[in-house]
């Protein structure tokens, strides 16, 4: 179905592009912003600008940042001697939601994926090396916390054995049961983790 | 598990059609082509995810229409009563929901309601290649261990993901080898787990097997069964034992596996070879005792599953009896009357169950399928 208005349905053409957003929450997104004061709007479109326009990748530890450096690597409070690696973004701000870690990050940008055309070249493992392999910020240590699938495993243990001939300590985050969930409604591959990765009491 | 009424929406031939079901022994009769397979094939649809009469889900649609729903009320030990449906529609695939959440992946459907099938495709087992028998053998673990099915997925992902590295022209050789290490180790790990389920079922499901053949054969024959994996593991191996068999295995067949450009070696290989006395089926058995074989393989799983899960397998019987001289029909119809969970028969007519199996008590209920197709049950006498 054609809408009434060509603008419109040219709004409704991008919004349905983006992830998550089917045809009709399109339509009902751009009717939404039809109504809106126009302010609000010309605040959303400068947003949606600057997303591409003051948005870089932090040199050193390749998150998402206005300034390069991101206030994380820029931060004196953090200890610079211990790395976590992850997959994007979205995994530092989880990370950081703890405030559990206080050391810095390196943002991998994807993992080994051969089907989807992704080899080790593609991300960001030479960065990687070259960080732990510099003699004027040490690391002693690099937590590997990729997601514990298939391409995760391949990717740490890619990463493990590319860093081994530099003496640094690797390890991973622990799989677990998440707290609030009642045992019997574990699966039995999370189960087994867990109690392989048990801890004295 | 008991399946007390079913409801099918589009499902094959039914466009619409509720039936109230019997905890014992349900009897479908009727004429060639009415339905009466569609019916059983909509109770396993919803417990396996897919049709055991056909392959695609296309055929699963009634022609005319854009998709289909089954929905059931079920009782059994833990959950004492729920339903399961199911609807598929063509473009956004279909959805299982227990009462009225949906299930997110299928690991968390299989295993629900148990089920064993025999029909007439399983002589398959015995006759086809090794893949029919690692696909029985699959169905039978993951509805006993869930997590099976869930590793099972894994260590296929692995394989597609390693065959592309294989069939990459112009990587170096050295690099090729650097980028394939990971999932060398990947796959002899997942693989691992994959043998070592599957030799610890099979170890416990010989005793079952033998029985089976024992009461439908009658006569003394032994059948035993080879589990033909990557190699030979030696007894009371462990899954780091067998991993690193693998990983040797697959360190020594680089050169091989880069030639060929896929992932020759590896449970996706595995084979079950029968033998009746010590005699290899495939070579030496009679027509007979092919069919013999695959009956007991599937009573077999039957007994298995009844011994080992907290509810009993619902049984589907499709077109069996037709085949089976009077003696067997007389010993299924023994087990069938003795079995205290649910099954279900299709058959042209009720002559073979005649003193046999009584429909008119409050367990068993006898059901005819006229056009329509028109389910509804056939009173006493």
């Amino acid at each position: 179905m054609h809408l009434t208005s060509e603008t419109l349905e040219r709004a409704v053409e991008h919004l349905s592009k983006l992830p998550g957003v089917g045809r009709k929450s399109a339509q009902r997104l751009a009717m939404h912003l039809v109504k809106q004061e126009k302010d609000g709007v010309l605040q959303l479109a400068q947003a949606l600008i600057d997303l591409k326009e003051k948005i870089r990748y932090c040199s050193n530890c390749f998150t998402i940042t206005d300034n390069d450096p991101c206030p994380i690597c820029r931060s004196a409070k953090r200890q610079r001697s211990v790395l976590c690696v992850v997959e994007d973004s979205r995994d530092v701000y989880v990370i950081e939601k703890t405030n559990e870690f206080k050391g810095g990050y390196h943002v991998l940008g994807g993992v080994i994926s051969p089907l989807d055309d992704v080899g080790p070249d593609d991300i960001r493992i030479k960065e990687l090396i070259a960080r732990v392999n510099s003699s004027s910020e040490p690391v002693t240590e690099v937590i590997l916390a990729l997601n514990p699938d298939a391409e995760g495993e391949a990717t740490s243990f890619y990463i493990h054995k590319m860093l081994s001939p530099f003496g640094v300590k690797v390890t991973r985050i622990a799989h677990g049961i998440p707290m609030g969930t009642e045992l019997e409604f574990i699966d039995e591959a999370t189960l087994s983790k867990a109690f392989i990765g048990r801890n004295a009491f | 598990m008991i399946v007390n009424s079913i409801r099918l929406e589009n499902f094959r031939n039914h466009e619409a059609t509720e039936v109230n079901f019997a905890p014992g022994i349900n009897l479908i009769t009727g004429r060639n082509g009415m339905g009466k397979t569609n019916l059983i094939d909509a109770i396993h649809y919803l417990c396996m995810s897919r049709s055991f009469a056909t392959s695609s889900d296309m055929y699963v649609v009634r022609q005319g229409s854009s998709g289909f729903f089954i929905e059931a009320q079920l009782s059994g030990s833990i959950r004492s009563a729920f339903g399961l449906s199911c609807s598929y529609s063509r473009g956004e695939g279909k959805k299982f929901r227990v009462n009225d959440s949906p299930l997110e992946r299928l690991s968390d459907l299989i295993g629900i309601v148990p089920v064993v099938v025999l029909s007439p495709d399983d002589k398959r087992l015995t006759n086809e290649g090794p893949a029919e028998r690692r696909s029985f053998l699959d169905a039978m673990i993951s509805q006993v261990y869930r997590s099976y099915l869930t590793d099972l997925l894994e260590y296929r992902r692995i394989i597609r993901q390693r065959n592309r590295l294989l069939s990459m022209r112009n990587v170096r050789p050295d690099l090729l080898r650097i980028q394939l290490e990971p999932w060398n180790q990947q796959l002899a790990k997942s693989g691992a787990k994959i043998i070592e389920r599957r030799r610890n079922v099979l170890a416990r499901f010989a005793r079952f097997l033998e029985d089976s053949y024992a009461l439908i054969s009658g006569i003394g024959l032994k059948p035993s069964f080879e589990y033909k994996t990557i190699a030979p593991v030696p007894e009371g191996a462990d899954e780091t034992h067998i991993a690193g068999l693998f990983a040797a295995l697959i360190e020594d067949n680089h050169d091989k596996e880069t030639e060929r450009q896929m992932t020759l070696f590896g449970p996706h290989r595995d084979d079950l070879v029968f033998y009746l006395d010590g005699m290899e089926l495939r070579k030496f058995g009679s027509q007979g005792q092919h069919r013999l074989f695959a009956l007991a393989l599937k009573l077999a799983q039957l007994a298995y599953f009844s011994d080992t899960l907290d509810d009993l397998p619902v049984f589907l019987l499709d077109d069996v009896f037709g085949d089976l001289d009077p003696a067997k029909v007389k010993v299924l119809a023994d087990m069938l009357n003795a079995h205290t969970g649910q099954a279900f028969i299709t058959a042209a007519n009720q002559t073979p169950f005649e003193g046999l199996i009584p429909f008119d008590t409050a367990r068993n209920r006898h059901f005819s399928v006229t056009d329509g197709p028109q389910v509804s049950p056939v009173s006493a006498g």
